[in-house]
């Protein structure tokens, strides 16, 4: 799937969790950087400028949402997040500093594999946007604004639209609540999570199959949303 | 302000009831008894009569009756209003009897002397009235200034009360500086309300126990008639703390007074200075009891947040080398060209294991977090649906071999919960149903609003719950029957328990003849509105 060798930094402080996630990448194809610390990691991101960023966000020197913080203020590379089921609080507040998406510990070469992926697919994507996107039996075209079902147009609201647009336009990652807020009902609606919540659910009545076992609008529960192809 | 200061320290030194009688010293006579004040009056008349009389014949009447008029005077300053009075009569008789010709007689020569005399008697008689006027004006000002020294003095000790006793003390060295006993009665237990127990070791009869409580209950004072060898205590103050945002006005105790005396005058007289003492006691109590549920309150969050910061090292401790466990293992069986089969499936079954080690053990961090102080829930209006898609997903592989059947019956409204924690809820209850079920058999799950109440029923196709135990399964460490083939440790169904309780909702097992299922349910409440968009 990855096209010529990517570079994956990953910045982890337990050697035997760095050693598979490193052998896991090696075997898709990619080149990798260690680092056990923020510092060391920031400094080997400025150097090496990789393609994505695995990050544990318990780390000795500095908390990972600084990392993060830091990285953003000059890189756009994906970033993944290692962390605890129970802390859902964590993997919210590094989400909406900006980053990609999340792996809970402890997981399978599999499931990181694909997150590795999916991550940096859309990094390619990026530069080969395409205005019509096809999951299930729907077609969106973003450039008219229209939705189709199987051939029939489908009649989505305003909001229901642009909530869709947006987690499309976020293909496979997570996107927080308050993210999804910002961006489809402005700000001022921070706080008004139930919108979303109901708004979500028309939008799986109108374009899953079944509704209640989605296929494409995901629910990541405690975080926020995730549109997966 | 520092003029002031000196004013007030004797008062803190003189706060010992002998030392503050005191106070009256300039007029000491007036702590006489009446007989012993008219006595001292008549015999400054008499002293008066005998300085003058060798001088009777070198000195004019005129000047005589002068002294007299100021023995008068002096007695209404030492003596008060009627031994002033009976001085002005005394003197008169005295002047007429040694002063005024014919010597040693009442009768008088010259008629007039009546003129004299009816003058003496009406200076006498004024400035009496006037002189023992302002006597009396001043002892209530001195008297009035001692009860504010003290009152003073006693907000001060009760501002520096550690705990409700040295406030207790505090009360009742400023009652007994009255002269009078106060007993503080407080509930016995906080919140308990109804029974008042005396604080320290005063102990009180059946009688004026009925009397505070009453007081208490009211809200108001009560007054009662001394009942002599029965009773001493006869004012009761209840200690009532004003009201304040979101609490009634509410008595915290009582404060009962008693005087040594048979005649209750003197209490009731200085009613509103112990009713203003009590206030003070009250508001004292009230912000010790404040101060009291702060400590608790910080010193129970001080030990949340350990609980909180152990089990979160612990389960980073633990968790870390089962990631590697998992990582590892799994890298293993995917290595292509690893050449030996056994191998990989060695490696597998560590795997697997090293998972369900993990699962056991959120299973027991999740327990410890839940059964330890409050649960914090983070809830939030939402569909149900959503926690019923994402537990199934989240279980994905091992329902794949099973027909889930979803049935979610009627519109439902919004509910308000844990989303993190509900689908724990459903998650363990699915993994329940496929554990006691055969493989292959379906499950249902369904959801309907009943009463004010969202009910989710899980139910399986297995044996059912052994039926004695149909309560006794939420319990933790308690499995359907001891030698059942399935694994695990007896917790799911307590952390469902746990977790269903604290959003106040209700959790219970049925049998039913072919299956069991599990319902729970999440109260209903008002969920917010939704704006609807106006451009479709």
């Amino acid at each position: 799937m990855t096209t010529g060798k990517d570079t994956v930094l990953v910045v982890e402080d337990e050697h035997s969790i760095r050693r598979f996630v490193c052998d896991a990448l090696h075997r898709e194809g990619c080149a990798t950087l260690e680092a056990e610390s923020v510092s060391s990691g920031l400094s080997l991101a400025a150097a090496e400028n990789p393609a994505l960023v695995i990050l544990d966000l318990g780390l000795p020197d500095a908390s990972g949402i600084e990392f993060i913080r830091t990285l953003r203020d000059w890189s756009q590379v994906p970033i993944l997040i290692l962390s605890a089921r129970t802390a859902e609080s964590d993997k919210v507040s590094a989400l909406d500093h900006g980053a990609d998406d999340y792996l809970t510990k402890p997981f399978g070469v599999a499931e990181l594999l694909a997150r590795v992926r999916a991550l940096l697919r859309r990094q390619h994507q990026a530069e080969t946007a395409t205005p019509v996107r096809r999951f299930g039996d729907i077609e969106v075209d973003l450039s008219r604004r229209l939705v189709q079902r199987a051939g029939t147009p489908l009649h989505l609201t305003q909001l229901e639209y642009r909530l869709l647009a947006t987690l499309l336009a976020n293909d496979g990652k997570v996107l927080t609540h308050r993210q999804l807020l910002l961006e489809v009902w402005g700000p001022g609606h921070a706080q008004q999570g139930h919108y979303l919540k109901v708004y979500v659910n028309r939008l799986r009545q109108k374009l899953e199959s079944n509704p209640t076992q989605p296929q494409f609008l995901l629910t990541e529960t405690g975080v926020g949303y995730r549109f997966q192809s | 302000m520092a003029a002031h200061l000196p004013l007030f320290y004797p008062s803190c030194r003189k706060l010992h009831p002998s030392s503050l009688r005191k106070t009256g010293a300039r007029l000491k006579f007036r702590s006489l008894s009446t007989t012993q004040r008219y006595a001292v009056a008549a015999s400054t008349c008499l002293a008066v009569m005998l300085l003058s009389l060798p001088l009777r014949d070198q000195v004019d009447v005129a000047n005589i009756d002068m002294l007299f008029v100021l023995a008068v005077f002096a007695s209404a300053i030492w003596c008060g209003r009627g031994p002033a009075v009976m001085a002005a009569f005394f003197s008169v008789a005295l002047f007429d009897f040694f002063f005024i010709p014919p010597y040693y007689s009442f009768a008088v020569a010259d008629a007039q002397y009546l003129i004299t005399f009816a003058v003496m008697l009406l200076v006498g008689l004024i400035t009496s009235q006037l002189v023992a006027r302002l006597a009396e004006r001043t002892t209530a000002a001195q008297e009035s200034e001692r009860q504010t020294r003290l009152l003073h003095a006693f907000s001060r000790e009760l501002g520096v009360a550690l705990d409700a006793e040295q406030a207790m003390a505090a009360t009742t060295r400023f009652v007994a500086a009255f002269g009078f006993r106060a007993i503080a009665l407080l509930p016995s237990l906080p919140d308990s309300g109804s029974v008042l127990s005396p604080l320290g070791q005063e102990r009180l009869t059946t009688l004026e126990l009925s009397f505070a409580h009453s007081a208490f209950e009211q809200q108001r004072i009560i007054e009662a008639d001394t009942l002599a060898g029965v009773s001493d205590v006869i004012l009761f103050l209840p200690l009532v703390v004003a009201p304040r945002e979101q609490r009634a006005q509410v008595a915290l105790g009582v404060l009962a007074i008693g005087t040594p005396e048979q005649d209750p005058q003197p209490l009731r007289a200085l009613r509103s200075l112990l009713e203003a003492g009590a206030d003070q006691f009250a508001r004292t109590l009230d912000y010790l009891h404040q101060v009291e549920a702060a400590r608790i309150s910080a010193l129970h969050s001080a030990e949340e947040r350990l609980r909180t910061s152990i089990l979160a090292s612990l389960s980073h401790d633990l968790r870390t080398p089962l990631t590697s466990l998992v990582g590892l293992a799994d890298e293993l069986t995917q290595r292509p060209g690893l050449g030996d089969e056994a191998v990989a499936r060695s490696a597998g079954t560590i795997r697997d294991q090293a998972l369900a080690m993990h699962h056991m053990l959120s299973n027991l961090l999740e327990m410890a977090r839940l059964q330890g102080g409050e649960v914090r829930l983070n809830k939030e209006w939402q569909p149900v649906d959503d926690v019923i898609g994402s537990s199934l997903r989240l279980l994905g592989p091992a329902l794949a071999s099973r027909p889930v059947d979803v049935q979610i019956l009627g519109d439902l409204p919004l509910v308000c919960f844990d989303a993190v924690l509900i689908e724990r809820v459903v998650c363990n209850l699915l993994e329940n149903a496929l554990k006691y079920s055969p493989a292959g058999s379906p499950i249902r799950l369904t959801v309907r609003s009943a009463d004010a109440n969202l009910e989710i029923g899980i139910r399986n196709q297995g044996q059912g719950f052994p039926s004695d135990a149909l309560k006794s399964v939420f319990k933790l460490f308690v499995r359907g029957s001891a030698e059942m083939a399935a694994s695990g440790t007896g917790m799911g169904l307590a952390i469902c328990q746990a977790i269903v309780a604290a959003h106040h909702g209700e959790i219970w097992a049925e049998n039913s003849a072919d299956g069991a299922t599990v319902h729970f349910t999440l109260p209903l409440g008002v969920p917010p509105t939704l704006t609807e968009e106006s451009v479709p």
